[in-house]
Order: C-alpha cells, then structure tokens, then sequence
C-alpha cells in the first residue's frame, strides 16, 4: 500500500471514531466493554485466585453463605468461596470464550460466504448444502455428547459455540457477496484483467467487511449467552470459574431459597451489561456504516 | 479509405446466444486505428451484449473477434479469463457511479489496471498523467479522494483514466454519457476525440444518440434484433440512409426536422423470437408503403437478407438497396 | 383573454435535511399556461424542476417549506385543507411519471391501478363501470385490453408508460403534469409516446406541463419552453425561439450539447458547458451561472440578475439581455 493510501486509511479511521465518540450509546458500550475488559486482564491483581480453592477457603476461616456487609465485597458461597473472585476470574471466562467462539465463528462462516458467494454454480451448491447440515444441528445435545466423551473443558465450548454458529454467518456474507459480485466496478476489474483472487481481496472483501464486523459484534453477546447456558446445565469446565457456572451452583444449592442475593445477582448483571454493551457497539457501527455508503452525490 | 491497411478490429459473423434468445446473431464489423464508430441501436438491438462479447466478458456461441490479427473472443469460461489480461482493449462504462469502487481512492482505481497486469514501474507518475490527460487537473488533487467527493463528470473522466492508463488501441464506451447532465456531455465528448486524434486509439461508442453519433463519429453501423443492418460514414448514414429501419431512426430524432417523421408500429420483438425472412420486414415501412416493386416485396418477409459485411463501403441489409 | 390554467408565483421550496440545514431547492418562480396550452420546463440535475413537478399536487415529503401560490383552475392548490386538496389532485391535474418499475405497484396488475384513482374520486358508477372505462383508456394509449391484467414486471418500458398516462387520464384532468415520461425510453418507442400525448392533447383539450432534461424533446412537443438553473427560471419563451436563439449564455450552452443533425458546425465538434451544474445550497455568488458562464463579467458576481424582456413574450435573467 502506497503512503498516499494509508494517509487516506489513517483519516478515514479518524473520522469513522470522530462519529463513533459523537454517539453516546456507543460509547456507552465501549466505556462498559473497557471495564470489564480491564477487569478481566487484571483479575490477578483484583482478587487472589486462591481464593476460588474451597480447601483454600476453608482454611482462611471464610464462613458460608456470608453476606457482603459480613464478607465484603460480594459475600462468600456455599463452599465458603469468595464471590468477588468468583466473579473476576469468572469475567475472563466468559469474554474469553465469547470472543474465541465469535472468532471460530466469522472465520469459518466468511471463508464459506465469500467463496460460495463469489464461485456460484456447483461449489455454491454443494457448500450451502454443508453449511445447512451445520445450520440444523442443535448446540445443547452436541455439547452433552463432546462433553461426555472429550471431557469438559473451555475449549470444547468454545468448539460447539463456533460449530453451531458459523452457517448463519455464512449465508449472511455469502447473500451480500452475491450482490457485490453484480456492481459494475467487478466488471469493471474483470475488463481489467482481474482474476479471481484480486477481485475478492480488493472488491469483495472490501464491501462485505462492514457486514462482518457488524456482525461479528453482534455475535459475541450470543456466544457469551450461550456459554453462560451451557454451563449453567453443566457442561462447563469444572475447574475453572465462569458466569454460568456461578449461576449454576448458585441455582443448585438453593441460594435463590436463601435470598443469598450477593451470589447470584453480580454473575448475572454482569452477563446482562456485557451483553449490551457489545450490543450498543455493533449497532453503533451498523449506523456508521450505512450513511458512509450511501453518501453519494 | 484504409486501402490495404489491416484492420484494427475485426467482428466475423458473431453469435451469441442465450438458450433461444439470439442476443446477437451474425454481426460482423470492421474498425480501424484513429477512428471512432458508433453502435446505434435500441435496447434489445443486442449492441451492449457485442460490445461485451468484444471486452471479454461474454461468451460467444461461434464466430470470431479479432485485435490486430489475434483472436480475441472466447467460447468458453477458461479462454475469457486468459483475454482479459490483453490491455490493448479497455472499456468506459454507462455508469461512471457504479463502475467505481466507493471504497477505493481515486489513485487506486486508476492504478488498478497497471497493479494487476503487474505494470508497476513508474505507477505514480503513470497514473497523474492519465489523471491529467482526463482534465482532472492538478491531478494531485484528486488522488486521496473517493468517488462520492467527486461530480458525476469527473467519475467518468477517472473511468477514462484508467482505461487510457493501459495504453489501449481500442476503447469500448458503452453509452459513456447518457447518464450525465447535458451540459457536461459536450466536454467528456470533446475528451474522447482528443485521445483518438493525440494517440491513434479506436473508440467503440455503443449509443441511441444520433446526435453523438453526428458529433464524433467516423462511421455509423446500425444494428437491429442482433445484426448490423446498415454501416458506413456518418454523413453519409444521417444524411441519406439506405435502410428503412434506419430511415426511420432518423426521422424521429427530434433534432431532426427536414424528415416526414415515420413513427415504427410496436417495439423491437423479443430476441427469442426473430421474425422469418428479413427481421425487420413486420415492422417495415416501404413494405408496407407498397411502392416496392412486387419481386422484391416478395423476398422480405421469406428471405433473410443477411449480415451486413461490416465494411468501409456502406452497406444496407435490405432487399430494396442495390448492392454496392 | 380568460384567465390561465396553471399560474404559479413566486414559488420558493426548501427541504429541511436529516442534519438540521435547510436546502433551497427552488427559489422563486413564476409562470403560467392557458388552458389547452403546453409549457416545457428543462433542466438538468439540482435545478429544482422534480421539485417545482411535485409541489403543484403538493406531493413533497412532510416538513418542505413551500412558500408562493398554486393556482390551479382558480383555486389556490397550496392553501387548500386535505378534502379539498384530494378532490383537486388527479380531477384537476395529473402527473405522468417516469415509467421505471417504482412508479407502479409490482403486485398490483395495471387494471386495477388505473382503476383506482376512479373509484377513489368516485367517476366511476361502479367496479364494473372503472373496469370498463380502464379498458377503454388502455385502447386509447395503444394497449389491447387484455393488458389490464398483466403486472408490471410483464410491459416493457414502453407499455409501462403508456399504462402511467392512461392512469393519469383515468379522471379526465384538465392538466397533465409530465415528470421526465420519455427518459430511459428508446428512440422510436420516446417518439411514439410523445406522438400519443400529442393526440391526446388534441382531442381532449389538455393542458400539458413537460419536464425533463432533454431539451430537444421539448422544442418538439411542447409551444412555450422554460429553463431552469438552480432554482430559477433562467429563460422562458416560444420554444423554437429559445432552442434556436438563445438569449441567456446557458440555454445557449444547453442547446448546444443537442446538435441538429446535418448540421456541420457541429460535426466533430461536440459542445457543452466547463464545470458542473450547481448543487442546491452551495449557489455560487450573484448569478449562479457565472463560475460556467463564457461571457461572464465582473457585474455577474454582484447580484442575481431577475428576468427582463429579451423579445416579444420572451424573458431572460441575464445582464447581457
């Protein structure tokens, strides 16, 4: 790329977040997003990760079922473990999976897209046919199957997440590939000498990324969603602490009954906030993206 | 006019079909460096199809397209992708809005061509003289921009660019002013003139505008229902025209007025569907004036008069005109 | 001399855009056709005449500022409340628009659109009376009556014209109001068209406003021709006149991209205008023409020039007149 181009790059990003800073729910949603991400990072230094070991616990004289005024922050569970910790480490958990899965997800389902969108005839075909065959396989009798026979495990989540969601993602791309491939400027490249290749890289790509990166964001909250499911019946990795495993145990041993609010309140918001905020981002994206386009004189 | 010089381009009997729909079917034309000639016709003439078929991005069903003595036309989809790295044709497109990328800068579209055919050297310089001999001057101006910062006349000036960026010997336009205000017409117009007579390039002008065609073009071919009917120097084509179909074109031009205006019945039928004999023979009206002599009234709704052979001398595919 | 059919003053129209600034898109016109006469409004892109089209049956999006009067058929079209407006829209005047696929309903058969302005106004007695009369429109614009049950997608351009102007007679206006009707249309099937409105026109006493770029056209079908150039009525006058004389520097540029064939002044000698046409809201200053203008002068950057006499029943808004 020459220097002109990435000058021209630098101030079209420039003025994509001059409009991005201008929307007060996008910022919103990163100002959230940024929270917790740095919570997540800083785990480590916000709470002592021994603290998730019931031996551990019991030995530091932790009561059970404690109440945040007892046992600030958040209280203790019914292992005597600290719900604070839980819910710090649990954060990097559930982004940790929920950006792995989305990632699995819009590689495998945009490779797909653009090649069966731009190929068409026979390769089409048979593609749409594979990624139907994906598209009907429900997660949750998957996941119970993986997990039975590989063991539970992040990555086996992580693994059916991206599985199950990639064909949506597919015929997504692959619809506003067919169309892209119809604008004059392909012919345009083709009269040009363009093959294939260069065609996808400088004109397909180019105007299917916006739809991938709107939709990526949107994905990210339903892969978090599902991993929070998933482990809440169970199927998340045992030793590690997460969201859904939090509202799990919580669920399980009765601390609804016990208004042991402090346990499961904290996982849950913060799987709601998160949620909305990646929410907030991608439709914030979504509308700076159209009006750009359609600003032709 | 050319007496021994081989021509530039040359279109034999080309056919190109869609199931049953002749597209085109049997046109044959020839062009010469440093002329311009212009494709009349209405839709469903088949003149954008021949006009895509001699780029390179349709197939043809038979005959043959020639660049300089090579083939150019392919007949199967593995042949078109090796044609289109020939640089020596380049196309100018109806909609200069659609033909470019909204996403790519003004200095990456018109460098396309050259990065693709690897012509690397020298791109920056190659590219504001391109710019420059388009009239977008100073081409620095123009570089980083992107299309929709642009008016609709310097869009298509930059389609020209990048096609005269390839140093091509032929340029296809496809109605390259239809869409543009009038006003600015005159001036795009004037530009590919100016590249004919600077460079010796050949410029294909595919439109319905007598006008244009009055204005720069050598010679006229019309074409009807997939075939060339007439061909031949444009005074000679819009001020006495042989052929009835275009006789009649010419009547209705509202710019012309010394004509009794002929009014055609109904509207260019459906290519699946080519009437018998001489295709225009329904629609005719010296057929159906009745002053043609009876021996040839009778050839033309059972005869095809054949494909005009497309040569300098003009031509008429018509029963009623004397050959030669 | 009775009065006119159509009398427009001083209209000004401005658009209020999504981000607050106000566009003007026509800034102050004036004129008028008797009945049974025809008036040719050219321009090209930004200059205003969609708009000016649109405003006369007030069918501009909610929030257009519209200042002036209207006067149709001595009722001022502007000021009138909805009941009045819907009994004067379609009986009074009617617009024929470009015959592209988005002027017609693509799930509707044509029969029952161009039935639907009779049954809405109440001319026709009954469905069977509408369906009887559509039949009967669709002959006179040269369509077998069978068509009444094809759908859009079904008729060429042409047939999808012919379709909008029965539907704009459906209600025997005394107006008709042609927005561009021959553009994206071929040469024979344009000729044949304008051929129809001609005889139209004729046999019911019409009164015809005709807008569209194509100033060639214009000269051909309609007495009395004006042009528009941001906004404003540049030129006005007998159509021959101004496409063959013209006063102002633009209508002289404009003609000029429409050459007479046979004509060798223009042969290899394609003519036109330098720079673009204005857009709304970014008016150059004093005559918006001059940055183009080849006699432009120092005067012309001072104000904008209105329209003075420049021959019998001619105007022109130029210095130089």
């Amino acid at each position: 790329m020459t220097s002109l181009a990435m000058a021209r790059r630098r101030a079209t990003a420039a003025r994509v977040w001059g409009q991005f800073r201008r929307s007060r729910q996008g910022m919103i949603g990163l100002g959230v997003l940024a929270v917790f991400a740095l919570v997540a990072l800083a785990a480590p230094l916000l709470a002592d990760v021994r603290d998730l070991n019931p031996v551990f616990a019991r030995a530091e004289g932790n009561a059970q079922w404690a109440s945040p005024f007892d046992h600030p922050p958040l209280g203790t569970d019914y292992i005597r473990r600290s719900v604070w910790a839980q819910f710090v480490w649990g954060s990097r958990v559930s982004l940790f999976v929920g950006l792995a899965a989305t990632v699995l997800t819009v590689l495998i389902g945009s490779v797909i897209g653009i090649v069966a969108g731009y190929l068409g005839g026979r390769s089409d075909g048979a593609l749409m046919r594979v990624t139907e065959w994906f598209l009907v396989i429900p997660f949750l009798p998957l996941a119970i199957v993986l997990a039975s026979v590989l063991g539970r495990s992040v990555w086996i989540i992580i693994f059916v997440i991206g599985i199950t969601s990639w064909p949506s993602t597919a015929r997504l791309v692959r619809a506003q590939v067919l169309t892209v491939k119809q604008r004059l400027f392909v012919d345009r490249a083709r009269s040009l000498g363009a093959k294939g290749s260069h065609i996808v890289a400088h004109h397909v790509l180019p105007n299917v990324s916006g739809l991938i990166l709107a939709n990526a964001t949107l994905a990210v909250p339903i892969s978090i969603l599902t991993e929070t499911t998933l482990s809440f019946l169970g199927l998340g990795d045992p030793s590690s602490a997460s969201w859904g495993k939090t509202l799990e145990e919580a669920f399980v041993n009765g601390a609804m009954v016990r208004n042991a609010w402090w346990y499961f309140i904290p996982a849950g918001f913060g799987i709601l906030v998160v949620v909305l905020a990646f929410t907030l981002i991608g439709r914030t994206l979504e509308e700076i993206a159209n009006p750009r386009l359609s600003r032709a004189r | 006019m050319h007496p021994g010089v081989t021509p530039l381009v040359e279109v034999d009997d080309v056919h190109v079909h869609f199931g049953r729909s002749r597209a085109v079917d049997g046109a044959s034309l020839r062009m010469f460096a440093g002329e311009v000639l212009a494709l009349v016709g209405e839709s469903g003439s088949g003149k954008t199809t021949l006009i895509r078929a001699i780029q390179g991005l349709q197939r043809t069903t038979a005959g043959a397209i020639r660049l300089e003595g090579r083939p150019m036309n392919a007949t199967t989809r593995r042949a078109v992708q090796t044609l289109f790295s020939d640089p020596a044709v380049q196309m100018v497109f109806q909609d200069p809005t659609g033909a470019l990328n909204p996403r790519q800068t003004i200095y990456e579209i018109v460098a396309e061509g050259l990065r693709i055919g690897r012509h690397g050297k020298d791109e920056r310089e190659k590219v504001a003289e391109a710019l420059s001999r388009a009239g977008l001057r100073p081409p620095e101006r123009f570089l980083t921009m992107y299309p929709h910062e642009i008016s609709g006349g310097q869009r298509q000036r930059v389609v020209i660019a990048g096609a005269m960026v390839m140093e091509p010997r032929l340029l296809l336009a496809d109605e390259p002013v239809a869409s543009l205000d009038a006003s600015i017409r005159g001036e795009i117009l004037a530009l590919m003139r100016r590249l004919v007579d600077e460079t010796g390039l050949a410029i294909l002008v595919v439109t319905h505008d007598l006008g244009l065609a009055w204005n720069i073009a050598d010679r006229v071919a019309v074409m009807y229902l997939g075939r060339i009917v007439e061909t031949g120097p444009t005074e000679a084509i819009l001020s006495d025209p042989k052929h009835p179909y275009t006789r009649a074109l010419l009547s209705v031009v509202p710019e012309t007025r010394e004509m009794e205006q002929q009014i055609l019945i109904g509207e260019i039928p459906d290519s699946a569907r080519i009437p018998g004999g001489c295709r225009f023979h329904p629609r005719c009206p010296l057929l159906q004036s009745g002053t043609l002599p009876p021996e040839v009234a009778a050839r033309c709704p059972t005869d095809d008069p054949g494909p005009v052979a497309g040569d300098l001398a003009a031509g008429a595919a018509c029963w009623a005109v004397p050959p030669g | 001399m009775s009065e006119p059919l159509l009398s427009v003053r001083d209209l000004h129209i401005t658009y209020a855009t999504h981000d607050g600034s106000r566009v003007p898109a026509v800034r102050g016109v004036s004129f008028e056709i008797d009945a049974g006469g025809s008036m040719g409004l050219a321009g090209e892109s930004g200059c205003g005449k969609s708009t000016l089209a649109n405003s006369l049956l007030r069918l501009l999006p909610v929030g257009t500022e519209v200042t002036g009067e209207v006067v149709l058929g001595g009722k001022n079209v502007l000021s009138l409340n909805p009941g009045g407006l819907r009994a004067v829209r379609w009986t009074s005047g009617a617009i024929v628009f470009q015959g592209a696929l988005h002027a017609l309903n693509p799930v509707q058969a044509v029969g029952r659109q161009i039935a639907e302005p009779m049954l809405v106004h109440d001319t026709a007695s009954s469905e069977q009376a509408a369906r009887r009369r559509t039949v009967e429109l669709l002959g006179r614009v040269g369509l077998p009556g069978a068509r009444a049950d094809s759908y859009p997608h079904e008729l060429s351009g042409g047939q999808r014209q012919r379709v909008l102007i029965a539907m704009a007679l459906a209600c025997d206006p005394l107006l008709l109001i042609a927005d561009e009707p021959t553009t994206a249309l071929d040469l024979m099937v344009q000729a044949q068209v304008l051929a129809l409105l001609d005889e139209l026109k004729q046999e019911r006493n019409l009164t015809l406003l005709f807008i569209t770029h194509d100033l060639s056209v214009l000269t051909y079908a309609c007495q009395r021709l004006a042009i528009m150039y941001a906004g404003r009525i540049v030129e006005e006058g007998p159509s021959w006149e101004v496409f063959g004389e013209a006063a102002h520097p633009y209508t002289r540029g404009l003609a000029a991209a429409f050459p007479t064939i046979g004509d060798l002044s223009s042969r290899m000698a394609p003519a036109g205008l330098a720079g673009d046409p204005p857009t709304p809201g970014n008016l150059p200053q004093g005559c918006p023409f001059n940055p183009r203008c080849p006699l432009a002068q120092d005067g012309c950057r001072d104000a904008e020039p209105e329209l003075r006499i420049a021959g019998p029943e001619r105007r022109a808004a130029c210095i130089l007149v």
